[in-house]
């Protein structure tokens, strides 16, 4: 059923291409800027780019779960979702489900756009990179999902997304962002599992969490 | 396993939204084919009383009893239909999508047929091909209402569903109403609509400040 929703809103996406296009244009942005900013030779670009990426990733995953449960509100259609038989965490799978395929789309455009400006090669790194961020964003969308759907009849939402959030997933994303650094500093692979293992516990965490609290979440 | 009832129960239902009252000890019977029409001022706790019948929050106090059991969420959700004011569809998908996937969601066998034959009984025209973003207030409650009736529902909630529509489809809605009462449906009705209300409704339940003033009247020409 959690794939049902997930197809539903790739569907509406497809369509519209709005979160793509607004969140990916966002993201361009402020890797520019940081670029045009920051940049200051080769040698510091390793240690710049690692903060550009998640600074982009962060706020462009929290404008993509914004849209993608602003259009749960029009018409309240997620009020016919809650209404429906299926299990109410299916509803919260679905969404992160969707919210993970389009957020590693855009990063997928994204951090070879960083190693542009920031004249870095990915080759050597690509697999461990890939494996952080996937990991990285799996555990700020679920918390992202939760708070999501909690504020979507909320008026202050947009507010409170920002508020609670990155407080909530300062830990997950500074683990990120530390695990991104090493990788690029050229740390032993036994360094990064380090960070890999904290960004797995936030993600089972989140990930759980997640699914257990949505029932009696959205149930009041 | 499917689960179906006869009746539907409330028994000291109390709802509370931090320190306000919206339902004080609500007890009150629906019947299966019967219209009853919820009467009240604004704020009484009508809307309040369906969203607790719909299962979609819990009471505070009390208890909802669909038949002789008490069941809570889960299949008993595929027993009930809904339809408000808002159409809960989505506006960037088209009639048959939104139909599809609720459909999907509610795991209807013969979905396409169903889709079909709801689509025709509710004069659903070719606009259902367009994305519902490009419907008017009518189009939209038609096709809302055949996703209300898409799993044949036992208990009907239907909250001001006439609000905004022309005659016609007020008529269409209406016709609806008879047809699902005639069904075996438990029909419950909450509009400010009083002419609506005397055409479709067999009895009225008056709410006031989250009570029951009185219950069960038969409205005058229909019972």
């Amino acid at each position: 059923m959690a794939w049902l929703i997930a197809l539903k809103d790739l569907r509406v996406e497809w369509r519209t291409r709005e979160i793509i296009f607004t969140t990916g244009l966002f993201g361009v942005l402020v890797i520019i800027i940081s670029s045009l900013s920051f940049y200051l030779s080769r040698d510091l670009s390793s240690r710049l780019a690692p903060g550009v990426i998640w600074v982009a990733i962060a706020f462009c995953g929290v404008l993509s779960m914004s849209r993608s449960w602003a259009r749960e509100r029009e018409n309240d259609a997620v009020r016919g979702l809650l209404l429906s038989p299926i299990p109410r965490p299916s509803i919260f799978l679905g969404k992160w489900l969707s919210g993970m395929f389009l957020l590693l789309a855009i990063e997928a455009f994204l951090v070879p756009l960083v190693a542009f400006f920031f004249h870095l090669d990915l080759t050597p790194v690509w697999g461990r990179l890939s494996l952080v961020i996937l990991m990285g964003s799996a555990g700020f969308l679920a918390a992202g999902t939760l708070f999501s759907a909690l504020s979507v009849r909320s008026r202050a939402r947009d507010l409170m997304l920002s508020v609670v959030i990155f407080p909530l997933i300062a830990p997950a994303l500074l683990s990120a962002v530390v695990a991104t650094r090493e990788i690029f500093a050229g740390a032993p692979l036994e360094e990064t599992l380090e960070w890999l293992r904290v960004l797995a516990a936030f993600d089972i965490i989140f990930l759980a969490g997640g699914y257990l609290l949505f029932e009696p979440l959205m149930s009041e | 396993m499917s689960f179906d009832f006869e009746r539907v129960e409330t028994r000291e239902l109390v709802k509370m939204y931090g320190v306000t009252r919206a339902l004080a000890g609500v007890d009150a019977t629906f019947s299966a084919g019967n219209v009853t029409v919820i009467e009240g001022p604004n704020g009484s706790g009508k809307s309040t009383l369906l969203h607790i019948l719909s299962q979609e929050v819990r009471p505070t106090g009390g208890e909802v009893r669909y038949g002789d059991r008490r069941v809570r969420r889960g299949r008993l959700r595929a027993q009930i239909g809904v339809l408000a004011h808002q159409p809960m569809l989505y506006p960037d998908l088209t009639g048959k999508e939104n139909l599809a996937l609720f459909g999907e969601l509610y795991e209807i066998d013969d979905l396409d047929s169903r889709i079909d034959g709801l689509r025709q009984r509710f004069q659903v025209g070719r606009y259902a091909d367009r994305p519902a973003r490009t419907w008017s207030r009518g189009q939209l409650q038609r096709v809302a209402l055949a996703r209300a009736l898409l799993g044949r529902p036992r208990l009907l909630l239907l909250d001001e569903p006439s609000t905004g529509l022309d005659t016609q489809s007020v008529d269409l809605l209406s016709r609806a109403i008879m047809d699902e009462r005639a069904r075996g449906a438990i029909v419950i009705l909450v509009t400010h609509d009083r002419a609506f209300a005397e055409a479709v409704g067999d009895n009225t339940l008056q709410l006031h400040r989250g009570e029951v003033l009185s219950e069960a009247q038969a409205i005058e020409g229909v019972s």
